[in-house]
Protein backbone atom coordinates (compact mmCIF):
# COMPACT_ATOMS: atom_id res chain seq x y z
CA UNK A 1 0.00 0.00 0.00
CA UNK A 2 0.97 3.35 -0.66
CA UNK A 3 0.70 6.30 1.77
CA UNK A 4 0.22 9.79 0.74
CA UNK A 5 1.45 11.64 4.40
CA UNK A 6 -0.60 14.11 5.06
CA UNK A 7 0.16 15.42 8.26
CA UNK A 8 2.74 14.00 11.05
CA UNK A 9 2.11 13.54 14.28
CA UNK A 10 2.75 11.20 17.79
CA UNK A 11 -0.54 8.85 18.71
CA UNK A 12 -0.40 5.92 21.07
CA UNK A 13 -0.21 1.89 20.43
CA UNK A 14 -4.01 0.61 21.85
CA UNK A 15 -2.24 -2.49 23.26
CA UNK A 16 1.19 -1.26 25.08
CA UNK A 17 0.62 2.44 25.08
CA UNK A 18 3.80 3.24 24.31
CA UNK A 19 3.80 6.61 22.19
CA UNK A 20 4.20 6.14 18.46
CA UNK A 21 4.71 8.06 15.48
CA UNK A 22 1.80 8.37 13.44
CA UNK A 23 0.37 10.15 10.38
CA UNK A 24 -2.64 11.31 9.12
CA UNK A 25 -3.24 10.69 5.38
CA UNK A 26 -6.44 11.43 3.06
CA UNK A 27 -8.00 8.26 1.47
CA UNK A 28 -10.17 9.87 -1.56
CA UNK A 29 -12.31 12.52 0.42
CA UNK A 30 -11.54 10.41 4.07
CA UNK A 31 -9.22 11.12 6.10
CA UNK A 32 -7.20 8.43 8.77
CA UNK A 33 -4.79 8.05 10.97
CA UNK A 34 -1.67 5.32 10.27
CA UNK A 35 0.54 4.23 13.11
CA UNK A 36 2.79 0.93 13.77
CA UNK A 37 4.06 -0.36 17.16
CA UNK A 38 7.02 -2.95 16.38
CA UNK A 39 4.68 -5.09 19.11
CA UNK A 40 2.16 -4.78 18.59
CA UNK A 41 1.21 -4.48 14.84
CA UNK A 42 -0.23 -1.22 12.15
CA UNK A 43 -3.46 0.50 13.43
CA UNK A 44 -5.81 2.40 10.97
CA UNK A 45 -8.36 4.50 12.10
CA UNK A 46 -10.98 6.62 10.39
CA UNK A 47 -10.68 10.15 11.74
CA UNK A 48 -12.18 12.80 9.37
CA UNK A 49 -15.35 11.50 6.49
CA UNK A 50 -16.35 14.72 4.82
CA UNK A 51 -16.74 16.42 1.07
CA UNK A 52 -14.80 19.53 3.27
CA UNK A 53 -11.30 17.92 3.57
CA UNK A 54 -9.56 17.75 6.70
CA UNK A 55 -6.92 20.12 5.65
CA UNK A 56 -9.42 22.63 5.36
CA UNK A 57 -11.06 22.99 8.32
CA UNK A 58 -7.55 23.20 10.58
CA UNK A 59 -7.21 26.57 12.00
CA UNK A 60 -3.35 27.35 13.51
CA UNK A 61 -2.77 28.88 16.98
CA UNK A 62 0.22 30.55 18.70
CA UNK A 63 0.69 28.80 21.80
CA UNK A 64 -0.27 29.37 25.26
CA UNK A 65 2.05 28.99 27.96
CA UNK A 66 0.92 27.23 31.15
CA UNK A 67 2.07 30.09 34.20
CA UNK A 68 2.56 27.70 37.27
CA UNK A 69 2.72 24.05 35.31
CA UNK A 70 2.46 21.61 37.93
CA UNK A 71 4.90 18.72 36.40
CA UNK A 72 7.84 19.42 34.96
CA UNK A 73 8.85 17.60 31.23
CA UNK A 74 10.41 14.30 32.00
CA UNK A 75 9.21 11.26 30.11
CA UNK A 76 7.77 13.70 27.34
CA UNK A 77 4.39 13.93 26.10
CA UNK A 78 1.49 12.33 27.27
CA UNK A 79 3.47 10.71 30.12
CA UNK A 80 4.31 14.04 32.09
CA UNK A 81 0.54 15.61 32.58
CA UNK A 82 -0.42 17.72 35.56
CA UNK A 83 -0.54 20.25 33.24
CA UNK A 84 3.61 19.79 32.39
CA UNK A 85 5.24 22.82 30.99
CA UNK A 86 5.11 21.91 27.36
CA UNK A 87 1.38 21.53 27.66
CA UNK A 88 0.13 24.74 24.84
CA UNK A 89 -3.11 25.40 26.41
CA UNK A 90 -4.82 27.21 29.30
CA UNK A 91 -7.67 25.53 31.31
CA UNK A 92 -11.04 26.79 29.69
CA UNK A 93 -13.00 23.32 31.88
CA UNK A 94 -11.91 21.83 34.46
CA UNK A 95 -13.92 19.17 35.48
CA UNK A 96 -13.88 17.51 38.97
CA UNK A 97 -15.18 14.16 40.24
CA UNK A 98 -17.12 14.49 42.62
CA UNK A 99 -17.99 10.07 42.80
CA UNK A 100 -17.75 7.19 41.21
CA UNK A 101 -21.12 5.87 41.91
CA UNK A 102 -24.05 5.65 39.46
CA UNK A 103 -27.57 4.92 39.36
CA UNK A 104 -27.15 4.17 35.46
CA UNK A 105 -25.37 1.22 33.52
CA UNK A 106 -24.59 2.73 30.68
CA UNK A 107 -22.97 0.81 27.29
CA UNK A 108 -20.77 3.90 27.20
CA UNK A 109 -19.31 5.15 29.51
CA UNK A 110 -15.93 7.05 30.19
CA UNK A 111 -16.05 8.25 33.44
CA UNK A 112 -15.81 4.19 34.51
CA UNK A 113 -18.38 4.07 37.34
CA UNK A 114 -20.26 1.23 39.23
CA UNK A 115 -17.12 1.82 41.00
CA UNK A 116 -19.48 0.94 44.22
CA UNK A 117 -17.13 -0.29 46.73
CA UNK A 118 -14.59 3.26 46.31
CA UNK A 119 -16.04 6.08 48.70
CA UNK A 120 -16.87 9.38 47.64
CA UNK A 121 -14.30 12.38 48.18
CA UNK A 122 -14.72 14.28 51.18
CA UNK A 123 -15.82 17.83 50.85
CA UNK A 124 -12.29 18.79 52.43
CA UNK A 125 -10.72 16.90 49.44
CA UNK A 126 -12.65 18.99 46.86
CA UNK A 127 -11.72 21.90 48.19
CA UNK A 128 -8.82 21.24 47.92
CA UNK A 129 -9.24 20.41 44.57
CA UNK A 130 -10.98 23.42 43.65
CA UNK A 131 -8.25 25.33 45.67
CA UNK A 132 -5.61 23.78 43.16
CA UNK A 133 -7.57 24.02 39.61
CA UNK A 134 -8.00 27.85 40.74
CA UNK A 135 -3.60 28.12 41.41
CA UNK A 136 -2.96 26.79 38.52
CA UNK A 137 -5.91 28.26 36.16
CA UNK A 138 -7.14 31.04 37.86
CA UNK A 139 -11.39 31.10 37.65
CA UNK A 140 -12.41 29.20 35.00
CA UNK A 141 -15.80 27.24 34.39
CA UNK A 142 -16.49 24.19 36.07
CA UNK A 143 -17.71 21.12 35.67
CA UNK A 144 -19.22 18.53 38.47
CA UNK A 145 -18.87 14.80 37.09
CA UNK A 146 -18.59 11.42 38.23
CA UNK A 147 -19.73 8.71 38.18
CA UNK A 148 -23.35 10.47 38.72
CA UNK A 149 -22.93 13.62 40.66
CA UNK A 150 -26.14 13.66 41.66
CA UNK A 151 -26.18 10.55 43.62
CA UNK A 152 -24.63 12.65 45.99
CA UNK A 153 -26.68 14.25 48.66
CA UNK A 154 -24.55 17.00 49.33
CA UNK A 155 -23.92 17.92 45.85
CA UNK A 156 -25.25 21.51 46.75
CA UNK A 157 -22.40 21.80 49.05
CA UNK A 158 -19.95 21.11 46.77
CA UNK A 159 -21.40 23.83 44.28
CA UNK A 160 -20.97 26.65 47.43
CA UNK A 161 -17.73 25.57 47.66
CA UNK A 162 -16.89 26.47 43.95
CA UNK A 163 -19.22 29.66 44.23
CA UNK A 164 -17.34 30.81 47.90
CA UNK A 165 -14.14 30.53 45.66
CA UNK A 166 -15.18 32.60 43.27
CA UNK A 167 -15.75 30.17 40.11
CA UNK A 168 -18.01 32.04 38.04
CA UNK A 169 -20.01 29.02 35.88
CA UNK A 170 -20.27 25.88 37.10
CA UNK A 171 -21.68 23.23 35.71
CA UNK A 172 -23.10 19.63 36.53
CA UNK A 173 -22.83 16.83 34.10
CA UNK A 174 -25.49 14.24 34.95
CA UNK A 175 -28.50 11.72 33.32
CA UNK A 176 -31.18 13.95 34.89
CA UNK A 177 -32.83 11.22 36.59
CA UNK A 178 -32.68 12.75 40.10
CA UNK A 179 -33.49 16.22 38.85
CA UNK A 180 -36.29 14.82 37.17
CA UNK A 181 -37.62 13.04 40.34
CA UNK A 182 -36.56 15.60 42.89
CA UNK A 183 -37.48 19.22 42.13
CA UNK A 184 -36.00 20.54 45.93
CA UNK A 185 -32.84 19.25 44.71
CA UNK A 186 -33.05 21.29 41.57
CA UNK A 187 -33.73 24.53 43.50
CA UNK A 188 -30.94 23.64 46.42
CA UNK A 189 -28.65 23.51 43.28
CA UNK A 190 -29.86 26.79 42.03
CA UNK A 191 -29.79 28.72 45.44
CA UNK A 192 -26.10 27.37 46.08
CA UNK A 193 -25.46 29.31 42.32
CA UNK A 194 -25.38 26.39 39.97
CA UNK A 195 -25.14 27.94 36.70
CA UNK A 196 -25.87 24.87 34.17
CA UNK A 197 -26.80 21.82 33.42
CA UNK A 198 -24.66 18.89 31.26
CA UNK A 199 -27.84 16.88 30.19
CA UNK A 200 -26.66 13.59 28.78
CA UNK A 201 -29.69 13.52 25.96
CA UNK A 202 -29.14 11.05 23.47
CA UNK A 203 -32.76 11.27 21.29
CA UNK A 204 -36.57 11.85 21.80
CA UNK A 205 -37.31 8.31 21.47
CA UNK A 206 -36.96 5.61 24.46
CA UNK A 207 -35.78 2.87 22.07
CA UNK A 208 -32.48 4.70 21.89
CA UNK A 209 -32.43 4.74 25.63
CA UNK A 210 -32.96 1.68 26.01
CA UNK A 211 -29.92 0.54 24.01
CA UNK A 212 -27.60 3.02 25.08
CA UNK A 213 -28.60 3.49 28.99
CA UNK A 214 -30.26 0.07 30.06
CA UNK A 215 -33.92 1.67 30.56
CA UNK A 216 -36.44 4.17 28.93
CA UNK A 217 -35.26 7.65 29.95
CA UNK A 218 -37.11 10.32 27.88
CA UNK A 219 -39.74 10.99 30.10
CA UNK A 220 -38.01 12.12 33.54
CA UNK A 221 -35.38 13.61 31.68
CA UNK A 222 -38.36 16.07 29.96
CA UNK A 223 -39.04 16.66 33.69
CA UNK A 224 -35.62 17.23 34.40
CA UNK A 225 -35.35 20.19 32.03
CA UNK A 226 -39.31 21.15 33.11
CA UNK A 227 -37.86 21.71 37.05
CA UNK A 228 -34.40 23.23 35.36
CA UNK A 229 -37.17 25.93 33.86
CA UNK A 230 -39.16 26.33 37.00
CA UNK A 231 -35.93 26.98 38.91
CA UNK A 232 -33.73 29.17 36.76
CA UNK A 233 -30.88 26.64 35.72
CA UNK A 234 -29.48 26.55 32.00
CA UNK A 235 -29.80 22.99 30.28
CA UNK A 236 -27.16 22.01 27.42
CA UNK A 237 -28.34 18.64 25.57
CA UNK A 238 -25.82 16.30 25.40
CA UNK A 239 -26.34 13.44 22.86
CA UNK A 240 -23.82 10.83 22.60
CA UNK A 241 -24.16 9.73 18.95
CA UNK A 242 -23.60 6.23 18.02
CA UNK A 243 -23.92 4.59 14.20
CA UNK A 244 -27.40 2.76 14.25
CA UNK A 245 -28.66 3.97 17.41
CA UNK A 246 -29.54 7.57 17.36
CA UNK A 247 -27.63 8.93 14.37
CA UNK A 248 -30.95 9.69 12.57
CA UNK A 249 -32.33 11.52 15.69
CA UNK A 250 -29.85 14.66 15.09
CA UNK A 251 -32.81 17.08 13.54
CA UNK A 252 -35.29 15.61 15.86
CA UNK A 253 -32.67 16.20 19.03
CA UNK A 254 -32.07 20.23 17.33
CA UNK A 255 -35.66 20.29 17.08
CA UNK A 256 -36.47 19.27 20.75
CA UNK A 257 -34.20 21.82 21.77
CA UNK A 258 -35.49 24.50 20.37
CA UNK A 259 -38.72 23.61 21.50
CA UNK A 260 -37.37 23.94 25.15
CA UNK A 261 -35.32 27.51 24.71
CA UNK A 262 -34.85 29.67 26.73
CA UNK A 263 -34.15 26.92 29.24
CA UNK A 264 -32.13 24.66 26.83
CA UNK A 265 -29.18 26.99 25.83
CA UNK A 266 -28.18 24.35 23.05
CA UNK A 267 -26.82 20.87 21.65
CA UNK A 268 -23.38 19.42 22.15
CA UNK A 269 -22.68 16.37 20.39
CA UNK A 270 -20.56 13.49 21.56
CA UNK A 271 -19.69 11.07 18.96
CA UNK A 272 -18.69 7.91 20.40
CA UNK A 273 -15.23 6.61 21.56
CA UNK A 274 -14.39 3.80 22.52
CA UNK A 275 -12.94 2.98 26.03
CA UNK A 276 -12.48 0.63 28.60
CA UNK A 277 -12.23 -3.35 28.02
CA UNK A 278 -13.30 -4.42 24.54
CA UNK A 279 -12.64 -7.58 22.77
CA UNK A 280 -11.49 -6.53 19.43
CA UNK A 281 -10.63 -2.62 17.88
CA UNK A 282 -13.52 -0.49 17.03
CA UNK A 283 -14.51 -0.63 13.20
CA UNK A 284 -14.80 2.34 11.01
CA UNK A 285 -18.43 1.50 10.60
CA UNK A 286 -18.99 1.99 14.34
CA UNK A 287 -17.33 5.94 14.21
CA UNK A 288 -19.25 8.98 13.18
CA UNK A 289 -16.89 12.07 12.60
CA UNK A 290 -17.11 15.68 13.60
CA UNK A 291 -17.75 16.29 9.67
CA UNK A 292 -20.02 13.80 9.59
CA UNK A 293 -22.27 14.64 12.62
CA UNK A 294 -22.31 18.50 10.97
CA UNK A 295 -23.85 17.52 7.84
CA UNK A 296 -26.43 15.29 9.55
CA UNK A 297 -27.31 18.72 11.18
CA UNK A 298 -27.41 20.36 7.86
CA UNK A 299 -29.60 17.16 6.21
CA UNK A 300 -31.89 16.17 9.25
CA UNK A 301 -32.53 20.13 9.82
CA UNK A 302 -33.55 20.33 5.92
CA UNK A 303 -30.80 23.10 6.00
CA UNK A 304 -32.37 25.73 8.38
CA UNK A 305 -28.59 24.93 9.46
CA UNK A 306 -25.94 25.36 6.95
CA UNK A 307 -22.34 24.03 7.11
CA UNK A 308 -20.87 28.09 6.65
CA UNK A 309 -22.38 28.36 10.09
CA UNK A 310 -20.10 25.52 11.60
CA UNK A 311 -16.32 26.68 13.27
CA UNK A 312 -13.98 25.16 13.95
CA UNK A 313 -12.93 26.27 17.67
CA UNK A 314 -10.55 29.11 18.69
CA UNK A 315 -9.75 27.52 22.14
CA UNK A 316 -9.20 23.85 21.54
CA UNK A 317 -7.48 21.93 18.50
CA UNK A 318 -9.61 21.99 15.65
CA UNK A 319 -9.31 18.61 15.18
CA UNK A 320 -11.35 18.34 18.55
CA UNK A 321 -14.69 20.20 17.89
CA UNK A 322 -17.32 22.60 15.66
CA UNK A 323 -19.44 25.07 16.96
CA UNK A 324 -22.23 27.63 15.56
CA UNK A 325 -24.47 30.61 17.08
CA UNK A 326 -28.08 31.47 16.51
CA UNK A 327 -30.86 32.99 17.68
CA UNK A 328 -34.29 31.45 17.42
CA UNK A 329 -36.39 33.60 14.99
CA UNK A 330 -39.90 32.44 14.90
CA UNK A 331 -38.67 28.94 15.30
CA UNK A 332 -35.78 28.82 12.64
CA UNK A 333 -32.13 29.36 13.55
CA UNK A 334 -30.33 32.19 12.29
CA UNK A 335 -26.59 32.17 12.01
CA UNK A 336 -24.49 34.98 14.14
CA UNK A 337 -21.30 33.10 13.51
CA UNK A 338 -19.47 32.70 9.73
CA UNK A 339 -16.98 31.22 9.07
CA UNK A 340 -14.54 33.10 7.18
CA UNK A 341 -13.17 32.16 4.13
CA UNK A 342 -9.98 34.42 4.33
CA UNK A 343 -8.86 33.25 7.73
CA UNK A 344 -5.74 35.69 8.85
CA UNK A 345 -3.18 33.18 9.55
CA UNK A 346 -3.00 32.38 13.29
CA UNK A 347 -4.58 33.53 16.47
CA UNK A 348 -3.64 33.53 19.69
CA UNK A 349 -4.31 30.45 21.92
CA UNK A 350 -5.13 32.10 25.43
CA UNK A 351 -7.40 34.44 23.31
CA UNK A 352 -9.52 31.53 21.94
CA UNK A 353 -9.66 30.25 25.61
CA UNK A 354 -10.94 33.44 27.07
CA UNK A 355 -13.49 33.88 24.86
CA UNK A 356 -14.88 30.13 24.66
CA UNK A 357 -15.11 30.47 28.88
CA UNK A 358 -16.74 33.92 28.28
CA UNK A 359 -18.67 32.07 25.72
CA UNK A 360 -19.66 29.26 27.49
CA UNK A 361 -20.43 31.03 30.76
CA UNK A 362 -22.95 33.16 29.15
CA UNK A 363 -24.45 30.97 26.60
CA UNK A 364 -24.87 28.38 28.37
CA UNK A 365 -26.18 29.44 31.91
CA UNK A 366 -29.81 30.29 32.07
CA UNK A 367 -31.05 33.72 31.17
CA UNK A 368 -33.56 35.78 33.38
CA UNK A 369 -36.75 36.80 31.43
CA UNK A 370 -37.29 40.62 31.94
CA UNK A 371 -40.79 41.48 31.22
CA UNK A 372 -40.27 43.57 27.99
CA UNK A 373 -42.74 46.96 28.39
CA UNK A 374 -39.95 47.85 31.74
CA UNK A 375 -37.29 48.01 29.00
CA UNK A 376 -35.71 50.69 26.71
CA UNK A 377 -34.63 49.46 23.05
CA UNK A 378 -30.82 48.33 23.84
CA UNK A 379 -32.44 45.95 26.43
CA UNK A 380 -35.18 44.42 24.62
CA UNK A 381 -32.72 43.60 22.19
CA UNK A 382 -30.64 42.10 24.84
CA UNK A 383 -33.39 40.60 26.42
CA UNK A 384 -34.30 38.65 23.06
CA UNK A 385 -30.54 38.08 22.60
CA UNK A 386 -30.55 36.60 25.75
CA UNK A 387 -33.43 34.60 25.29
CA UNK A 388 -33.11 33.29 21.95
CA UNK A 389 -29.69 32.55 21.31
CA UNK A 390 -28.97 29.13 20.54
CA UNK A 391 -25.82 26.83 19.98
CA UNK A 392 -24.87 24.30 18.03
CA UNK A 393 -21.36 22.43 19.12
CA UNK A 394 -19.80 18.72 18.99
CA UNK A 395 -16.70 17.33 20.34
CA UNK A 396 -14.67 14.68 19.42
CA UNK A 397 -13.18 12.57 22.16
CA UNK A 398 -9.73 10.76 21.59
CA UNK A 399 -9.52 7.20 22.06
CA UNK A 400 -6.76 4.86 22.27
CA UNK A 401 -6.90 4.00 18.55
CA UNK A 402 -7.27 7.71 17.15
CA UNK A 403 -5.31 9.99 19.40
CA UNK A 404 -3.41 12.43 18.43
CA UNK A 405 -0.76 14.18 20.90
CA UNK A 406 -0.86 17.47 18.96
CA UNK A 407 -4.59 17.83 19.87
CA UNK A 408 -3.77 16.69 23.87
CA UNK A 409 -1.31 19.43 23.89
CA UNK A 410 -3.74 21.98 22.74
CA UNK A 411 -6.71 20.34 25.15
CA UNK A 412 -7.91 23.69 26.94
CA UNK A 413 -10.58 20.70 28.97
CA UNK A 414 -9.21 19.40 32.23
CA UNK A 415 -9.42 16.99 34.78
CA UNK A 416 -8.49 17.53 38.19
CA UNK A 417 -7.00 14.50 40.24
CA UNK A 418 -7.02 14.31 44.20
CA UNK A 419 -3.44 15.13 44.14
CA UNK A 420 -4.24 18.57 42.64
CA UNK A 421 -3.24 18.11 39.32
CA UNK A 422 -4.76 18.62 35.94
CA UNK A 423 -4.67 15.72 33.30
CA UNK A 424 -6.32 16.71 29.81
CA UNK A 425 -9.53 15.17 29.56
CA UNK A 426 -9.11 12.15 26.58
CA UNK A 427 -5.77 11.72 28.21
CA UNK A 428 -7.24 11.19 31.50
CA UNK A 429 -10.02 8.68 30.06
CA UNK A 430 -8.03 7.12 27.67
CA UNK A 431 -7.41 3.21 28.33
CA UNK A 432 -5.77 0.32 26.25
CA UNK A 433 -7.95 -2.90 25.08
CA UNK A 434 -8.04 -4.40 28.23
CA UNK A 435 -9.14 -1.43 29.77
CA UNK A 436 -5.70 0.18 31.48
CA UNK A 437 -5.51 4.03 31.86
CA UNK A 438 -2.20 5.96 31.88
CA UNK A 439 -3.62 8.63 34.59
CA UNK A 440 -6.86 6.88 36.05
CA UNK A 441 -5.34 5.10 38.47
CA UNK A 442 -3.53 7.37 40.49
CA UNK A 443 -7.13 8.20 41.75
CA UNK A 444 -8.01 5.09 42.74
CA UNK A 445 -4.30 4.79 44.58
CA UNK B 1 -13.19 63.13 25.51
CA UNK B 2 -16.71 62.18 26.83
CA UNK B 3 -19.29 63.73 25.09
CA UNK B 4 -22.37 64.30 26.80
CA UNK B 5 -25.58 64.70 25.53
CA UNK B 6 -27.35 68.17 26.20
CA UNK B 7 -31.26 67.44 26.64
CA UNK B 8 -32.31 70.81 26.33
CA UNK B 9 -30.22 71.95 23.46
CA UNK B 10 -30.96 69.60 19.73
CA UNK B 11 -28.30 68.15 17.79
CA UNK B 12 -28.00 69.65 14.67
CA UNK B 13 -27.06 67.77 11.39
CA UNK B 14 -23.78 69.23 10.34
CA UNK B 15 -24.85 69.12 6.80
CA UNK B 16 -28.36 70.02 6.54
CA UNK B 17 -28.46 72.51 9.24
CA UNK B 18 -31.71 70.66 10.69
CA UNK B 19 -32.36 69.60 14.43
CA UNK B 20 -32.18 65.64 14.83
CA UNK B 21 -35.20 64.05 15.58
CA UNK B 22 -35.50 60.99 17.51
CA UNK B 23 -37.10 57.75 15.32
CA UNK B 24 -36.73 54.22 15.01
CA UNK B 25 -33.87 52.81 13.29
CA UNK B 26 -33.18 49.57 11.78
CA UNK B 27 -29.58 47.97 13.48
CA UNK B 28 -27.86 45.03 11.60
CA UNK B 29 -25.31 42.94 13.48
CA UNK B 30 -23.88 39.87 12.13
CA UNK B 31 -27.39 38.24 11.03
CA UNK B 32 -29.53 39.90 13.31
CA UNK B 33 -31.81 42.82 12.26
CA UNK B 34 -32.97 45.29 15.58
CA UNK B 35 -35.56 48.12 15.67
CA UNK B 36 -33.97 51.32 18.03
CA UNK B 37 -34.78 54.83 18.56
CA UNK B 38 -31.89 56.93 18.00
CA UNK B 39 -31.52 60.35 16.94
CA UNK B 40 -31.63 61.40 13.09
CA UNK B 41 -31.75 63.68 10.41
CA UNK B 42 -35.11 64.13 9.29
CA UNK B 43 -33.10 65.37 5.41
CA UNK B 44 -30.34 62.92 4.72
CA UNK B 45 -31.25 59.92 7.31
CA UNK B 46 -27.43 60.27 9.59
CA UNK B 47 -27.91 58.65 12.45
CA UNK B 48 -26.42 60.08 15.18
CA UNK B 49 -24.59 57.60 18.22
CA UNK B 50 -22.94 59.31 21.17
CA UNK B 51 -19.93 58.16 22.61
CA UNK B 52 -21.63 56.82 25.50
CA UNK B 53 -23.92 55.07 23.89
CA UNK B 54 -20.94 53.63 21.13
CA UNK B 55 -18.98 52.49 24.26
CA UNK B 56 -22.16 51.14 26.87
CA UNK B 57 -25.53 49.14 25.25
CA UNK B 58 -24.02 48.73 21.47
CA UNK B 59 -21.10 47.08 22.91
CA UNK B 60 -22.77 44.93 25.18
CA UNK B 61 -24.85 43.66 22.33
CA UNK B 62 -21.73 43.41 20.41
CA UNK B 63 -20.70 41.42 23.01
CA UNK B 64 -23.29 38.89 23.84
CA UNK B 65 -23.32 37.99 19.83
CA UNK B 66 -19.96 37.57 20.31
CA UNK B 67 -18.21 33.98 19.29
CA UNK B 68 -15.71 31.66 21.09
Amino acid sequence: MTLDPLIHTESLCPICLHKLEAYMYDKGMNTYMHKECSEHGTFETVLWRSKTPMREWIRTKERATIKNPITEVEKGCPFDCGLCSAHRQHTCTALIEVTSRCNLNCRFCFADALDAKSSDPTLEQLRFQFESILKVSGKCNIQLSGGEPTVRDDLVKIVRIGVSLGFPFIQVNTNGIRLGQDEAYVKALKEAGLSSIFLQFDGIDDAIYEKLRGRALFDVKAQAIENCRKHGIGVVLVPTIVPNINVESIGDIIRFGISQTPTVRGVHFQPVSYFGRIPEPPKDSERITLPEVMECICEQTHHMVKMQSMKPPGCENALCSFHGNYLIEEGSLKPVTKRSCCSSGSEKAEEGANKAKAFVARNWSYQKQVKEEKLSDWDKILNAIANNAFSLSGMAFQDAWNVNLERIRDCCIHVSTVEGKLIPFCMYNITNMDGKSLYRETKRA
Amino acid sequence: METKIDTTTPWMCDKCQKALVSQKVKVRYLEGNFEVELLKCPTCNMVFISEDLALGKILEVEKSLEDK
